[in-house]
């Protein structure tokens, strides 16, 4: 297991940094762009700290911080059983230790994802929307993608990534409103000779560019980081599920969503197992996309179909990408064991009823919400939300008088 | 939720998967757009509900605003009967005032809202009772 974060992380690493030359670079050049003679050192300043600000703001309370930005709230089993259950379920077939807190996201898109540093302290969130959308495979197939992204220890490295990201693109986002509102041309006024005057448009120039250009790099690095991580959460979710089907169908049901994610926003999107920012009918989403494209994960999922292996889906990989690519580390691969995918069933949950699933999931959601929930011996469930108060509600089917705290 | 009548908090029902928002002080009920489509996918006929409803301008009746979204509700008539029933202008749902519901389900005969028609009779048996008292 240390071979699979180890050798992974190596490839990683020298993408993080060339992620951080260009953070240095952009701080650089803004900061000429302000002030030819100090600016650079400023700007290289203001960058760094910055990101290392938000960096360790992420480490220390990451979680707690994105957990709070997406509106989730931490859930007990009785809020809803079967998520519970499967989070359960899959934490024994991934033989990790810990229980991993469970969040729901009131949000009709269906999304997930994984946050904690460490992996004591993780917790995996899901939208209500997914809830309400996924049978228990499909479920079981989300749940052990983000399980193992959480064994595999992908998300520090994603979190600082991710951070980075937000950092240039925040830096970019600043540089544009300074200016629009006419910031730099004051230092350029003062400048009297021409061949400063010269350096600046260059600056200038080069500034824009980067403006531009730098948040599509940043999420170019970004994604050769996360790529392989997606990839190979996808390839655990079927071996430890040995039902790859469950996932995909998952994914698929995700991507056709035409809900859009409230809460979602630059610097938490590429933490979803399915980024939530959609963008309609441009082609450049494929080229700054912080995933995989999830047609190409989908197609990999289902032609697993003699094995769900680490092997089986590095061989199902190259055989769709038509050229070799390690996409799976050797030393996992070496210990690779055949694990036969569960056949017999059906694409289709014989129990799913997407009525009560969406009714599960919007009583979830109400206990959340400190909505006290009354069953009444005549068969009538009475939900009262937190603000009623009156000391009694009378059921209108049998009259019984409930008492209320 | 509040009623938009009285503006007091709503509590809501569940009896055989099927949902309202009723109000215990003026016996009101709110049928959620979503909910509406559920009660009637339950037998999965095609709601022909909506289509028998038509937007009436005459209408001298106090209008009250959407729970959810707080915007104006419409005023609409009913199959061209008396009934005049609040309805959202961006489709959150329909508010009945107590009695409505059951006055439009009755009116029609489809199956799928005779279903409905007995569900919330069942719901409301003992409300029932004590009026005829
Ligand atoms: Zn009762
Ligand atoms: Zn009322
Ligand atoms: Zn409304």
């Amino acid at each position: 297991m240390w071979e699979l974060i180890q050798s992974n992380r190596r490839k990683s690493l020298i993408l993080f940094f060339g992620m951080g030359a260009l953070l240095i670079l952009i701080g650089y050049v803004f900061g000429s762009y302000y002030d030819p003679e100090a600016g650079g050192v400023v700007g290289v300043f203001f960058a760094i700290v910055l990101w290392v600000i938000l960096s360790a703001l992420s480490y220390f309370a990451g979680s707690k911080i994105l957990l709070a930005v997406s509106g989730a709230k931490e859930v007990t089993k009785d809020v809803h059983p079967q998520l519970y259950n499967v989070v359960e379920e899959m934490k024994i077939a991934a033989g990790v230790p810990f229980f991993p807190k469970i969040y729901i996201i009131d949000d009709p898109a269906p999304n997930a994802f994984a946050t904690g540093v460490k992996p004591e302290n993780s917790a995996i969130a899901v939208t209500s929307g997914l809830l309400s959308t996924l049978n228990r495979y499909e479920l079981q197939g989300v749940v052990a993608h983000e399980m193992s992204h959480i064994v595999n220890r992908d998300i520090l490295l994603m979190t600082f990534a991710g951070v980075m990201l937000g950092v240039i693109t925040i830096m970019s986002d600043i540089f544009f409103r300074g200016m629009y509102f006419g910031g730099g041309s004051r230092y350029r006024s003062r400048s009297s000779s021409k061949s400063s005057g010269q350096a600046q448009v260059i600056v200038m120039i080069l500034a824009i560019i980067l403006a531009i250009l730098g948040p599509v790099l940043a999420q170019l690095f970004y994604f050769a980081i996360s790529r392989k991580r997606e990839y190979l959460a996808d390839a655990s979710a079927a071996r430890l599920t040995r039902y790859p089907e469950g996932l995909a169908n998952a994914l698929e049901k995700i991507a056709n969503s035409t809900h859009k994610l409230r809460s979602a926003n630059k610097v938490t999107a590429p933490m979803y197992i399915v980024n939530p920012l959609k963008r309609e009918g441009m082609k450049l989403a494929d080229l700054t996309s912080t995933h995989p494209p999830i047609s190409e994960r989908i197609k990999i999922l289902r032609a697993l179909q003699q094995g769900v292996s680490y092997n089986d889906y590095q061989r199902v990989f190259e055989m769709i990408h038509g050229k070799k690519e390690k996409i799976i580390p050797d030393s996992v691969l070496k210990e690779s064991i055949a694990v036969t995918p569960v056949i017999g069933l059906t694409n289709e949950d014989k129990d799913f009823n997407p009525i009560e699933a969406r009714r599960e999931a919007n009583d979830a959601v109400m206990k959340l919400n400190d909505y006290n929930f009354i069953n009444c011996k005549c068969g009538v469930k009475i939900k009262i939300p937190p603000d009623y108060n009156k000391p009694i509600v009378v059921c209108p089917r049998c009259g019984t008088r409930h008492q209320l705290r | 939720m509040n009623c938009p009548i009285c503006k007091e908090p709503m509590i809501i029902l569940e009896l055989n998967r099927v949902e309202i928002d009723y109000c215990p002080v003026c016996s009101g009920i709110w049928l959620d757009e979503g909910e509406l489509e559920l009660l009637y996918s339950i037998d999965n006929t095609e709601s022909e509900l909506k289509k028998l409803f038509r937007e009436s301008s005459d209408s001298k009746e106090k209008s009250f605003k959407c729970p959810v979204c707080r915007k104006k509700m419409i005023k609409i008539r009913f199959n061209n009967t008396e009934l005049i029933i609040d309805k959202c202008p961006v489709n959150h749902g329909l508010w009945f005032n107590k009695g409505e519901l059951e006055k439009v389900l009755s009116a029609k005969t489809n199956q799928s809202s005779q279903k409905v028609l007995s569900l919330l009779k069942e719901m409301f048996s003992y409300n029932k009772s004590q009026e005829a008292e």
